[in-house]
């Protein structure tokens, strides 16, 4: 399957895990995340399979205890706990009117 | 007649699919494993259709490209690629009609295997209230799979779907033979479906672009940095008050009515071996089983409120982080806050959590919080050996003592779960990705069912363990009799006496005398019994036995060999209702002897160290 990859040669693309709560913003694609080895492929069919497509309007509305991690973030109506290391997967852009 | 037909509902978590399943059996699920794995397999029949008709309600699944063995077994099922497991003759689709996107993915993907499908579109009385209006008909055209409107709530579109059920029932199910299924592969992309979706939701649903106000809100509390964590603990606190102390008074009655009815019966029957048996053996070893009843009846009651709410995922979410150090994820917090109670309960409730790996080291460490049964043991010796003074200006000595027990399971429970997690880390991880539900009112109805279902598979699978293995430990404390001339108690010349005889060489290098040894044969049914067991050995009467026998213990054993025997309990599996729920939720045989074997290593390096460095000290 092919990944979106595109996000790798920008380094000014902002990702998930960057965004702070309350932020609003737009999918643009998933990167690989080296950390789930063998599994990433998986990891971002799930994402997509879950609705984390580009284009997609995205809120955080929260974070765990002890720090920012895992974070939650509603995506096309509905409400995902994610950890750093999938929302770092996730490459965003802001959006200014937000339609969620 | 031929095999009777079977249904299989197959949905997204969280979409209503149990509830639904209850209403169309009357609740009457046969609950057990898949062979192999620890993925519940719930049944049922059909109430009300002219034919039988087995429903099966497969594990919520969001893909069949899948990643959790939940949804290994859905989709194996589906398939009929499951060993032993007939393919369903058709398949009951449940969405959620406030989370149509996810839902229509699913049954998308499902319509591709060409399998007879109908869709039961759940939850429509909330997709109304929240302004979410759908041409059910013209959906039904759209993706060419009939459509039901359900409330998993009421009975109303319960009624048409059985209908519709009782109607396929009917027809002679053609055998399609040897059909092979095959997914197609994953080229085709997510995007495609997402944009045909989109399409198909465009022109036959209006829905608004928020969630109601409420739920927002409600989530920005529970999230919030500071006040989320007070509703969090205060919500915790309620379970473990309420696991701890409001199950008590109920356990006691438990108590008091088989010591009772065990005092009736003793009354009636002629002295003799059937009268022993049937006082301290059957009913003694019926009442052992059913005081854990309150424990997990409260529990569960908490855990399914929690769960139908939707805020048991977002605890989990909380807790992510401080247990994820460990290992665990924020699911194994609830198991292990239950087992400070009770490890019997907080086992079962291990049922929770999604990861197989981690539900496994949550299993094992779940007895080493310190439970309410060992509590009299410590009592005991703490008030026999550790002066009542004052240190370092206000702290108790034996308070302290009390902690640094309890603090000591936490301790090693923390390191064990991180050994073993490091152990299998070399098996690759799926990540959390986790749906957090809207927030729902829960259902009286559904919480019963799940309520008593629990409870029936605690007194079946695990009560009968229990009641047979207390029955066996009352036969070793028992037999042989103590001969006429006795001048030791008759424990002594039981089996069990003999054993402890036998077990303490074994012993010798943890310090415990004989008496010592012989108190744990029989605290294997509970740990409490440990008390009155030594009060027995040491002949101290009934009265006043704890300020007695603290005396006796006082005058017999060295400081050292007290402290060995605290840390014995620290981590011993002393109770066979522990084994056997471990038994029932692993499925494994190898599980379990593991648990016990590490365990009791565990104990028996705990004690010897104990006793080494505290005699060294001690001198």
């Amino acid at each position: 399957m092919n990944t979106a990859v595109f996000a790798n040669t920008l380094p000014t693309t902002l990702r998930l895990d960057q965004c702070r709560k309350g932020a609003t913003v737009r999918v643009t694609g998933l990167i690989e995340q080296p950390l789930f080895g063998s599994q990433d492929e998986r990891v971002s069919l799930r994402l997509k399979e879950l609705g984390f497509l580009p284009g997609a309007p995205l809120k955080v509305i929260g974070f765990g205890l002890l720090g920012s991690d895992p974070l939650a973030v509603q995506v096309n109506g509905t409400k995902f706990a994610l950890r750093r290391a999938e929302a770092a997967k996730i490459c965003v852009e802001p959006i200014d009117n937000p339609s969620l | 007649m031929s095999t009777p037909i079977r249904f299989a509902l197959i949905g997204n978590p969280n979409c209503g699919k149990t509830s639904l399943f209850n209403r169309l059996t009357g609740a009457r699920a046969k609950v057990a494993n898949y062979p192999g794995v620890t993925v519940e397999r719930r049944s049922g029949w059909v109430t009300g259709l002219q034919q039988p008709a087995e429903l099966l309600d497969l594990p919520g699944t969001y893909s069949l490209f899948v990643t959790s063995p939940d949804e290994q077994v859905a989709r194996d099922v589906i398939l009929g690629q499951l060993a032993g497991e007939r393919r369903p003759d058709l398949l009951i689709a449940v969405i959620d009609a406030c989370n149509l996107r996810l839902g229509l993915r699913l049954v998308m993907e499902l319509k591709s295997l060409n399998r007879p499908m109908i869709l039961a579109l759940n939850q429509m009385d909330e997709a109304k209230r929240r302004g979410i209006s759908i041409n059910t008909v013209a959906l039904s055209q759209a993706i060419g799979i009939p459509i039901i409107e359900t409330v998993a709530v009421n009975s109303q579109g319960v009624a048409e779907l059985r209908k519709v059920l009782d109607g396929y029932a009917q027809q002679p199910s053609t055998p399609e033979g040897e059909q092979v299924l095959a997914l197609s592969d994953r080229q085709e992309s997510v995007e495609a479906l997402y944009a045909e979706i989109e399409s198909i939701i465009s022109q036959h649903v209006i829905q608004p672009t928020h969630l109601p106000r409420w739920q927002d809100r409600l989530d920005s509390l529970v999230m919030h940095p500071l006040l989320g964590l007070v509703v969090l603990f205060s919500i915790l606190l309620v379970i473990f008050q309420a696991v701890f102390a409001w199950a008590s008074p109920v356990v006691d009655l438990i108590d008091a009515g088989f010591s009772g009815l065990g005092g009736l019966v003793g009354a009636v029957l002629p002295d003799g071996i059937l009268k022993d048996f049937i006082v301290d053996g059957l009913i003694a070893g019926v009442g052992g089983v059913l005081v854990f009843l309150p424990q997990i009846i409260i529990l569960f009651f908490f855990i399914l409120v929690l769960e139908d709410t939707g805020y048991l995922t977002r605890a989990a979410f909380l807790l992510d982080r401080p247990m994820r150090g460990l290992g665990l994820s924020g699911r194994s917090f609830i198991p292990l806050l239950s087992s400070f109670a009770c490890a019997v309960p907080g086992i079962m409730a291990t049922r929770t959590i999604a990861d197989p790996r981690e539900r496994f080291i949550t299993i094992m460490v779940a007895p080493l919080m310190t439970c309410s049964a060992r509590l009299p043991v410590y009592a005991l010796i703490i008030a026999a050996f550790i002066p009542e003074q004052t240190v370092w200006g206000f702290f108790n000595l034996q308070g302290l003592t009390l902690f640094a027990l309890y603090f000591a399971g936490v301790a090693s429970a923390a390191l064990i779960a991180w050994i073993m997690r490091r152990r299998a880390s070399g098996r690759e991880e799926f990540p959390l990705l986790l749906e957090l539900p809207t927030y729902r009112w829960p259902m009286a109805y559904h919480l019963l069912m799940g309520l008593r279902e629990r409870a029936w598979i605690f007194i079946r699978r695990v009560g009968t363990i229990i009641l047979a293995l207390s029955i066996v430990l009352w036969f070793l404390a028992t037999f042989p009799g103590a001969p006429a001339d006795a001048t030791q108690p008759a424990i002594d010349y039981s089996f069990a006496g003999q054993l402890g005889h036998f077990m303490q060489p074994l012993f010798a290098p943890l310090g415990f005398n004989w008496q010592m040894c012989i108190a744990l044969i029989p605290a294997m049914g509970a740990r409490e019994v440990a008390v009155s067991a030594l009060a027995t050995v040491y002949a101290v009467g009934e009265e006043s036995i704890d300020v007695a026998l603290g005396s006796a213990l006082a005058a017999s054993w060295s400081l050292p060999v007290a402290f060995s025997y605290l840390a014995w309990f620290v981590y011993a599996p002393q109770c066979i209702s522990t084994i056997a729920v471990v038994k029932r939720e692993t499925n494994s045989i190898k599980a379990t002897t593991f648990f016990t074997i590490y365990l009791f290593a565990l104990s028996y390096f705990a004690a010897w160290a104990t006793y080494q460095i505290a005699s060294a000290i001690v001198g």
